[in-house]
């Protein structure tokens, strides 16, 4: 070897190190800039109050503040395309439920698919849907009500916050299932919905519970059913009890990142989200808003994830097949 | 009652409190202030510190934050042509014209005191009728909305625009304009023409500016000759006692106005505004002088967009129901602090409720004081030479479009709009029945589409005896809007006389 030779190498080498040692440092250095977290949703929803929440909590762990930014439009196809397009570096994330991940695609033409361009960071947590009917309506079961829904169909109405949401779904799964019929009447989010529940503008309402619960304990409404592993109310059926596969009755609120971000930031995140969940200052913040803190780590989700997207195509051709066989 | 009413008043008046609801007048002023920020963007950034203070001092806080924004939206709106929401639509009407003749600090005194004197009032009016509110809000639902939407359609397009034809032509225009997108009920893409950009449809922030903004700046640009010496001006004079009297009758009645409108949810402040100041124009003994600087029409507009305030809260307050997006985010502070909107709220925190209202009715006389003191700062943007300012005005409706949603897009809407604006004035369009159109369109598309499903399909029969407040609207709005119509164009008829120099004052006095 000489010595131009020996030059090459050692300037060779120095690269080289240059390059292992530059990533290196980049790993330990992420985020070294604020981070972006896009909502698909307009402001002042529970996706919007529990970010708020989480990101007050998460610079004491991230050394880095992550900024929330409010995408709404196209039924949260705006947001979630501005992630997809985004770079893939890790400062830009996005917040949205398991309809817009996992059903949106069933339903119709989209430029996207989640399940390709995007990886879950964290599932934050979830809501269980309940069925609300008003305190003097003559249905004391939901068995009684899918009674009458299947007897005279279309003569029930119900509201819910928008169609193919995350009060739309259950429903329609649960009415397919009993071959009930009801009229849907869609409502502009939760609490409009609502509104018409109170009102008397129709027969079933659907709501997540910390607008439930204060219904019922007013003894305004009466309770028929909630999804979840575990009872709402004591004297309150959940859906499997009842017969009917609950998972579909589960809001889920996650935090992805475009797929192609280096897997050593997600997992710094991930493990940023793990403390945060317990965190004391959080807990204490989620539970004031009546949001559990059902933490699910990013790998564990990507599994419920499949399954989930799977069950929706077979719903949305369920009801597909349904409709068509009616015409 | 009583009690829970006396124990409001006492923790209200805590320095906390008021010190806190100062802080977010201010906040909501400043923030309200720059184009593309809403009222809602503010509240929603600033909830979290809402999170960390007692609730009699963090609730009034974004309180204070949302009747600050409120005005500070009307501050571009007179300086600028620059609305930021469709409530401070009506108010470009006449503010730009009265900062062209140099009264600019005029026009925003005459908006904060009729703000304050709106707001004032009808929290009054919600404290004493909160009941009645609540129960009048109830009945309200998806086919009265329908029914309310429909008759203020009618009746923007019969008052706001010169021709009949021409108004109800713009206001289709804005009515399809809308339909681009998502549908809202069914959720499939129409008019998109497969474009995934048009998907969630045309903003309504860039439309705004672009519609009302950039003609003014090519308009002012095409004149600067004349006006190149009057670069350097005062800040201009104060609003007189005198002045404020006059307005006194309008801005009632636009509270009156205001206050009805504003138990109606969702709609509130876009359509207030509107009646304000068409009534304020239908009433006035010189219609003409309206759109063409009238401060009668700045204080119509504002004291009924700032009417709607008190009850669009009662809904919230009393049931638990968020009526437009400021109050969701209300909504969202409430639960944080541990307060469980709902019909038990009133019973349960009774005095906290009480307060908070107090806090309302409180914070106007803060807002006052604040308001005083910060406008000297805005006028003086009328001083900064016009060569500057007009690009400086260009760049703050680039910046306010792209800030809304972030997209780029927008930009070229913007561009779009403002050129169509532009034509619009030379041909003697006018844009706001197309932007009355565009922003009231989709709601009365959603809430007809919804009775339409709660009908059953037995429409006239489900309105018929379901729904007798929805009947009952439909069946006056053809005599109303006959009138309305009918008197708009005697005025016309006069005003056309009175140019003529044979035409003889008396006519003037005619109501």
């Amino acid at each position: 070897m000489n010595s131009t030779q020996l030059l090459r190498f050692k300037s060779g080498l120095l690269c080289v190190s240059l390059l292992v040692a530059s990533t290196v440092s980049l790993a330990q250095e992420y985020p070294q800039r604020p981070i972006i977290m896009a909502i698909p949703f307009g402001a002042g929803g529970s996706h919007d109050m529990n970010a708020r929440i989480f990101t007050r909590v998460i610079p004491k762990y991230l050394d880095q503040p992550v900024i929330v930014k409010m995408m709404p439009g196209a039924a949260g196809q705006k947001g979630t395309s501005a992630v997809i397009n985004a770079k893939a570096d890790g400062y830009t994330l996005l917040f949205t439920d398991n309809y817009r991940d996992q059903l949106q695609k069933y339903i119709e033409y989209l430029p996207y698919d989640a399940s390709e361009e995007l990886v879950t960071v964290a599932r934050v947590n979830y809501s269980p849907v309940c069925i609300l009917v008003p305190a003097d309506s003559p249905y004391h079961s939901l068995q009684e009500l899918l009674n009458y829904a299947k007897s005279n169909p279309g003569m029930l109405s119900v509201a819910h916050s928008g169609n193919w949401g995350a009060q739309f779904v259950p429903l329609l799964r649960i009415l397919l299932d009993a071959e009930a019929h009801m009229t849907f009447i869609p409502y502009k989010g939760g609490g409009p919905a609502k509104q018409a529940l109170l009102a008397g503008d129709v027969d079933v309402g659907i709501a997540f519970p910390s607008v439930a619960l204060p219904l019922v304990e007013a003894g305004i409404m009466r309770m028929l059913a909630s999804a979840g592993d575990e009872r709402l109310l004591a004297n309150v059926p959940t859906l499997s009890e009842l017969g009917f596969d609950d998972d579909l009755g589960l809001m889920q609120r996650v935090i992805m990142a475009p797929r192609n971000t280096p897997i050593e930031y997600i997992e710094i995140l991930r493990s940023a989200f793990r403390k945060v969940n317990a965190d004391e200052e959080y807990q204490r913040l989620m539970e004031q808003i009546g949001a559990n803190t059902e933490y699910l780590d990013g790998e564990e989700y990507e599994q419920l994830r499949q399954l989930q997207s799977q069950r929706f195509e077979i719903l949305v051709n369920n009801m597909s097949a349904e409709n068509n066989s009616e015409e | 009652m009583w009690d829970s009413f006396v124990q409001g008043i006492g923790l209200a008046l805590s320095l906390s409190t008021l010190a806190m609801m100062a802080v977010g007048l201010f906040l909501g002023i400043l923030v309200g202030s720059l184009p593309g920020f809403t009222t809602v963007m503010a509240m929603a950034v600033l909830l979290p510190i809402s999170f960390f203070l007692e609730p009699l001092v963090g609730i009034p806080f974004l309180i204070g934050v949302y009747k600050g924004g409120i005005f500070g939206g009307s501050i571009p709106a007179i300086l600028v042509s620059m609305p930021g929401t469709g409530a401070s639509v009506a108010t470009t009407f006449d503010g730009p014209a009265l900062t062209r003749k140099k009264q600019s600090r005029k026009a925003m005194e005459m908006a904060l005191y009729s703000s304050a004197i709106g707001d004032l009032s009808s929290d009054i009016i919600t404290i004493i009728a909160i009941g009645p509110i609540a129960l009048l809000a109830m009945q309200i639902g998806p086919p009265e909305l329908a029914a309310v939407i429909l008759v203020s359609l009618l009746i923007i397009a019969v008052t706001t625009s010169e021709d009949l034809l021409k108004g109800l032509l713009m206001m289709v225009f804005g009515m399809f304009l809308a339909m681009i997108g998502t549908d809202p009920l069914g959720g499939m893409s129409r008019f998109t023409f497969g474009a995934f950009e048009l998907k969630s449809g045309i903003p309504l922030l860039p439309m705004l500016i672009g519609v009302y903004a950039l003609p003014e700046i090519l308009l002012a640009t095409e004149q600067k000759v004349k006006t190149v010496g009057d670069n350097i001006s005062r800040i201009g004079e104060r609003l007189s006692m005198q002045e404020l009297r006059r307005c006194l009758r309008t801005i009632f009645r636009s509270t009156g106005i205001g206050t009805v409108v504003g138990m109606i949810p969702g709609v509130g402040q876009v359509v207030a505004a509107f009646m304000g100041y068409a009534a304020a124009k239908s009433a006035s003994d010189h219609p003409e002088t309206f759109g063409k600087g009238e401060l009668e029409g700045v204080a119509a507009a504002e004291a009924a967009n700032n009417a709607v305030n008190g009850p669009t809260l009662v809904p919230l307050m009393t049931l638990g129901i968020p009526g437009d997006n400021v109050t969701a985010i209300l909504l969202g502070a409430f639960v944080a602090q541990g307060l469980r909107p709902g019909p038990q709220l009133i019973n349960d925190q009774g005095p906290l409720v009480f307060a908070i209202l107090i806090a309302m009715v409180v914070a106007n006389f803060l807002f006052l004081a604040i308001g005083y003191a910060v406008i000297p700062l805005f006028a003086r943007i009328v001083t900064i030479r016009r060569a500057l300012l007009l690009p400086l005005t260009v760049v703050l409706a680039f910046a306010g479009s792209y800030i809304y949603r972030s997209d780029p897009n927008d930009l070229i809407i913007l561009v779009c709009f403002g050129a169509f604006g532009y034509i619009a004035r030379k041909v003697r369009m006018d844009v706001t029945p197309m932007v009355m159109g565009f922003i009231l369109g989709p709601i009365l598309e959603y809430s007809f589409g919804q009775t339409m499903a709660m009908s059953k399909g037995d429409f006239f029969g489900f309105i018929i005896s379901d729904r007798p407040i929805s009947a009952a609207i439909l069946l006056l709005a053809p005599a109303l809007i006959y009138y309305l119509h009918s008197r708009t164009v005697s005025l016309r008829k006069e005003y056309v006389n009175q140019e003529e120099p044979s035409a003889n004052e008396e006519s003037s006095t005619h109501k």
